[in-house]
């Protein structure tokens, strides 16, 4: 017999069904000898794309199908079928399954399965495959047809007493031949799983089917509905049901067995004898799938469009003629608007560089690529939205004169071939920053500007991680929320894939080891998320990405309606470069969103505009702020990590940023090369260059080889390569089959030129072990100049900046750190008031209290936003009917639910109601319990007396009013924010009598002295490291700032208790002095502060 | 049905399908086509592991369902389960 190939195969990019990647199936079917593979994905064309890239690679053929639910007239279940595309038709097939794909998604209005199922009715499907074909449905087990021919066999007698089933499949076959009639556009597909005889999937089933197909003579072929790679794949199968159907094993239905694997084509040809009972027939079973798959095998290229760049037409762009000559008239038309005094000597360079990019632009064809670019990048600031150009984009001078990026590459020394050469084809990727909150405009402004035809969003498959993974399996097992998010809690930092090994290290998870010693469950728990790790989890929108094509776009994707409604792509961004899509990333960064609401509230309180784009980028003001290692709120360097940093590094200049930003990563560190740097830079070590040769490139890092750019200028001068073909050096360092031929180039042209064979081995051990740290310096400056702005902000409109951080929250803490940080910076903290709150952080003006000039006579009310439960229709009433003159009146206008109400109260948000300044919030809390204990609320209607509701109420008095600390414990349960006054106050007493130091008088101690530290937990990291342990940082915040400390193994176990989990803590220490300004504690121990707080109120009681 | 589970002892033919088998003492002759077949298990209900590489072993077991007889009269319906790991028989299930 000749082979066989599968034509029913899911990946396991068919949400919680499939169970192995596609890269992985096709290299099985190559050990198998397969020459072609399908992948028909559940719902969508998920997989496709990596299963034909994976196929080209491996030299198999690739076939696509997708597997949907095909529902009849009245919207009832027909079938799951699969959905074959045929190839080599010039993508004929290829469209139409893309279409028949997006149609079984549209009218779903959002990407929720469970609420809008995806499903196609049948006469969709006819109408889509239409007159001329391209597909071939696959009709099986799981369809009427197949249901039908088990309906009566459950008795004994075999095919003869099924004669009412099979007319009953015969029907339902006739309905479906009726709606498909060209030839080869439907097959029965023959399944066995081998399940008990006259179940479904049981050769039984299989024979019945094969019968009916012959008897009206449909082509019938064989698969294996194939879900999972290996039969042991089966269990992770019935974990992956349990997700699917959100209940636990054993309480639905589960698969019969664990035959759904990847057999070998001897198996199947066994099966084949097996349902046909004779081998003619058999034989000929498996050459109709034969065929059907040869139909069915893609020419990826001329099918798909793999490879083919693909943009908009010139007419949406707006151009005519050529479009590198418009390129090239933008271009030079960029350089007197950005160099405008510059001198002849920079001009020169700017036109030379300029040339130099153009040629390259022009060789590899992508005029239109940038022309398109430059088109988005003109739209978003014509809608006034703050943008900016991120990543190695940021080193393309074209990028700057058409007003892509906002650094000059040439002051900052960025490379081009970094971002292009013509040593690569593949699109580069230009990433533009924008305000997050404005990002879902700019998405409809694209999609408006160039047609829904060619735009479509990018997708993404998140992938189960450590804690999800438990967490599904914890559903799985049937175990209770919170034994589930008590396991969750301490899972920090490791891979699921290696849960088990993880319990005996971590201290953390020993209560859970032990569990596991004594509960057969939580052993089964430890697998199960091992086998869960990595796999896809579900689809999503993008952040960032958007699909510009042309015209033919949605012929090439199938879309599907994402959490925003657009239409987006099934395809993700690993996607985009083989099948030639132009992906432009769109990313919502909340710092400029922060940014830009700073700059529009010191418009709105004080009629200044600044021009934050165009400030001085040498402030001195800034970087002395910067230097303090104030830098909450900072884009960039307000982590522990870096506020650590900045007190050693201290910088001074703008290219200081761009440095300090890309030493801060996990290459650098675990590299060990911030220490020299520093040592370089601060005078205690004399740099070295290596060699002369590289000190002109080197001077800037201190010897360091710390970026991208140092690299390739380092293979440049050192052999002379140029510096494209070092960038493509650069990426071959990582690829560990193609190192030793850069190695050998290295030193060969490196001794050719001369230099002492201990310099080569130098440079060359430093180049081997960057291919995993750099970072690209374009990157860097990218990210600094947002760093320096919000700096620069911070320094000069306090008020006005940390109004935008706690409007638009871009930073890693929490509001109440920041809230900390505004009253410690002197801002203005106004309370809750509903005659003057809103939905956001607006900066107000308000009188000096004292005659102090420095006092500002501005500050920050706090937002209605924060007030828990608060609805969003809640706060539009408050704001739409402000002011209010009494406590009954806002009652019966902004109509607040009872607890709204109350809570509004209880933070003071009612106070300034009152008009009587002896009133109490006691007396405003007695008033509002009138209020809501009214059972019917009275309407307000003009032909009403609303008696008890009149102006000028009374309130009831003598009601005492709140101690700061009830005012301050109301706060943190209503609002998550210590307003009055900071939380940890209350505890002043103890923590005085403990000798417990403030955060800012750390920085007066010696090294190694003693102290005791307390505060609110900010933030908690497990950063990788050099030595491979795990070490925590953790932060607190006590009202004067931060105190950092640290714990490594030993203290680790000793407080594994409150180690993630408990807010409120003291820390018993070392100091260890790091820089000028740098000091962070080593821990030994921590306690939970309200326990001690207790002990101690105790011991002072008795 | 009757529910039995008990060890037997199986003869099998080139295929590896039942042809004959032992049971309290009597010999039993397969008289029809086994029918071969893969039920599940509830590995979460009884398993101790489920590691990844243990096999589907957790998860199914292989069933024979055949006519089988003693002498002319009793002819009934068993089912064998096969453990292919130690190569041993359990009669499951009679039917009459």
């Amino acid at each position: 017999m000749s082979g066989f190939t599968h034509l029913n195969v899911a990946s396991a990019f068919s949400g919680h069904y499939g169970v192995t990647r596609p890269e992985l199936l096709d290299e099985a079917a190559v050990a198998l000898g397969f020459d072609a593979l399908a992948v028909a994905d559940r719902d969508g064309l998920y997989g496709s794309v990596k299963h034909i890239g994976a196929c080209l690679k491996l030299g198999i053929q690739p076939i696509v199908g997708v597997n949907l639910c095909v529902l009849s007239e009245t919207g009832e279940a027909l079938a799951r079928c699969v959905i074959l595309a045929h190839g080599q038709n010039r993508g004929a097939g290829w469209a139409k399954l893309c279409a028949i794909t997006s149609a079984a998604h549209a009218g779903r209005r959002n990407n929720n399965k469970r609420e809008y199922p995806v499903a196609i009715k049948r006469s969709k499907l006819a109408q889509l495959i239409g007159d001329d074909g391209g597909c071939t449905i696959l009709l099986g087990p799981d369809s009427d047809v197949g249901r039908a021919t088990l309906a009566s066999s459950q008795g004994a007698g075999g095919s003869q007493g099924a004669g009412g089933a099979q007319g009953a499949a015969q029907s339902a076959l006739a309905a479906w031949l009726a709606c498909f009639k060209l030839p080869g556009s439907l097959a029965i597909e023959v399944v066995t799983h081998l399940t008990e005889p006259g179940t479904a999937y049981s050769t039984l089933q299989a024979q019945r089917m094969l019968q009916l197909a012959d008897h009206n003579k449909v082509p019938a072929v064989l698969t294996n509905a194939v879900r999972y790679l290996q039969p042991d794949d089966a269990l992770t199968a019935d974990v992956l049901d349990a997700a699917r159907f959100l209940e636990p094993l054993g309480f639905f239905e589960p698969q019969p067995n664990a035959q759904a694997w990847l057999k070998p084509s001897e198996a199947m040809h066994a099966i084949a004898v097996e349902v046909a009972g004779d081998r003619t027939r058999a034989l000929q079973l498996i050459e109709t799938t034969n065929r059907l798959a040869a139909r069915c095998k893609l020419d990826a290229p001329n099918d798909c469009g793999w490879g083919k760049p693909k943009t908009p037409e010139k007419s949406a762009l707006g151009i005519d003629g050529n479009p590198f000559e418009v390129l090239w008239q933008k271009a030079h038309d960029g350089i007197e608007r950005f160099y405008p005094r510059a001198s002849a000597r920079t001009l020169q360079e700017v036109q030379h560089r300029l040339s130099k990019e153009l040629i390259t632009i022009s060789k590899l064809g992508f005029a239109t690529y940038f022309l398109t670019v430059a088109d988005v990048a003109q739209m978003i600031r014509d809608m006034k939205i703050r943008s900016q150009a991120r990543g190695s984009g940021a080193g393309s001078l074209v990028n700057y004169l058409l007003g892509i990026s906002g650094v000059d590459p040439i002051e900052h020394d960025l490379l081009f071939e970094r971002f292009l050469s013509t040593e690569r084809s593949s699109l580069p990727d230009i990433d533009i920053d924008v305000e997050s909150a404005r990002r879902h405009d700019i998405y409809n402004a694209i999609f408006k500007r160039y047609g829904s035809s060619r735009v479509t969003l990018l997708s993404m498959q998140s992938t189960y991680r450590g804690r999800g993974a438990m967490r599904d399996s914890g559903l799985a097992l049937g175990l209770e929320d919170d034994q589930i998010d008590d396991i969750a809690k301490n899972m920090w930092r490791f891979s699921a894939r290696s849960f088990r090994g993880a319990l005996g290290t971590k201290p953390e998870l020993a209560k859970f080891a032990e569990a596991v010693e004594e509960d057969r469950r939580m052993n089964l728990l430890v697998d199960i998320t091992e086998r869960l790790d990595r796999l896809p989890r579900h689809i999503s929108m993008h952040p960032c990405g958007v699909i510009l094509g042309d015209t033919s776009l949605l012929q090439l994707t199938s879309v599907e309606p994402s959490g925003m409604g657009l239409p987006m792509s099934q395809f993700d961004k690993d996607d985009m470069d083989p099948m030639g899509m132009l992906k432009l990333d769109v990313l919502g960064v909340r710092m400029q969103s922060a940014m830009a609401y700073a700059v529009r509230e010191a418009a709105r309180v004080r009629g200044e505009a600044i021009d934050l784009d165009n400030v001085p980028r040498d402030d001195a003001a800034t970087y002395k702020l910067i230097r303090t290692t104030d830098t909450l709120g900072i884009f960039q360097i307000e982590s522990p990590g870096q506020r650590e940093l900045t007190g050693k590094h201290q910088p001074t200049e703008f290219n200081d940023l761009t440095i300090q930003i890309s030493l801060f990563r996990p290459g650098p560190m675990k590299g060990n090369m911030i220490a020299p740097y520093l040592d370089g830079r601060h005078g205690f070590a004399k740099p070295d260059f290596i060699h002369r040769d590289l000190e002109p490139i080197l001077r800037e890092s201190w010897g360091i080889v710390i970026f991208h750019e140092h690299v390739l200028r380092i293979l440049n001068v050192m052999t002379g390569c140029g510096l494209a073909r070092a960038d493509e050096f650069r990426r071959s360092l990582e690829n560990p089959r193609v190192k030793p031929i850069v190695e050998e180039f290295f030193r060969r042209e490196t001794k050719l030129r001369g230099y002492p064979q201990a310099v080569i081995d130098r440079v060359w051990s430093i180049l081997e072990g960057f291919s995993s740290f750099g970072f690209c310096k374009a990157h860097g400056a990218a990210f600094a100049l947002p760093t320096y702005q919000s700096a620069w902000l911070k320094t000069h409109y306090p008020t006005e900046f940390m109004a935008g951080l706690f409007t638009h929250d871009p930073g890693m803490y929490p509001r109440r750190l920041l809230l900390s940080e505004a009253r410690r910076l002197g801002v203005k903290i106004l309370p809750l008031n509903v005659n003057r709150s809103t939905d956001e952080y607006l900066v107000e003006k308000v009188a000096r209290k004292t005659t102090d000039v420095n006092e500002p006579e501005i500050g920050v009310r706090m937002s209605l936003v924060d007030v828990q439960g608060i609805s969003n229709a809640e706060i539009a009433r408050i704001i739409a009917e402000q002011p209010f003159d009494s406590v009954g009146d806002f009652y019966m206008r902004a109509k607040p639910s009872r607890r709204t109400l109350e809570r509004l109260a209880l933070v003071g948000a009612l106070d300034e109601l009152t008009g009587d300044t002896a009133a109490t919030r006691g007396d405003i809390m007695a008033r509002v319990r009138q209020l809501n204990s009214v059972k019917t609320r009275p309407t307000l209607r003009s032909d009403q007396p609303t008696l008890d509701f009149e102006i000028g109420e009374q309130l009831p008095t003598g009601n005492a009013e709140p101690t700061l600390a009830q005012k301050i414990n109301d706060e943190l349960n209503i609002m998550h924010m210590d307003v009055s006054d900071h939380v940890i106050e209350q505890y002043r007493p103890m923590l005085d009598a403990m000798g417990v130091l403030r955060s800012d008088e750390l920085v007066g101690l010696r090294s190694k002295t003693d102290v005791l530290v307390a505060g609110v937990r900010v933030a908690t990291q497990t950063p990788p490291m050099r030595s491979g342990k795990r070490v925590v940082f953790i932060t607190l915040d006590d009202g004067a700032g931060c105190s950092d400390a640290t714990f490594f193994d030993e203290a680790q176990s000793r407080c594994s208790s409150v180690l993630f989990n408990t807010r409120l803590m003291v820390i018993a220490g070392k100091t260890r002095r790091t820089g000028v300004r740098g000091v962070s504690l080593m821990a030994e121990n921590a306690w939970d502060l309200t326990e001690l707080w207790n002990q101690w109120l105790a011991a002072k009681a008795s | 049905m009757l529910r039995i589970d008990e060890k037997v002892s199986v003869l099998v033919n080139q295929l590896g399908e039942p042809i004959g088998f032992s049971w309290r003492g009597a010999s039993y002759l397969v008289n029809s086509k086994p029918v071969r077949w893969f039920a599940r298990k509830q590995w979460w209900v009884d398993a101790a592991r489920v590691q990844r590489g243990i096999g589907a072993g957790v998860l199914e077991v292989e069933m024979w369902r055949l006519q089988a007889s003693r002498s002319e009269s009793d002819r009934a319906q068993f089912e064998l389960i096969h453990n292919a790991q130690s190569n041993s028989w359990q009669l499951a299930r009679i039917f009459n």
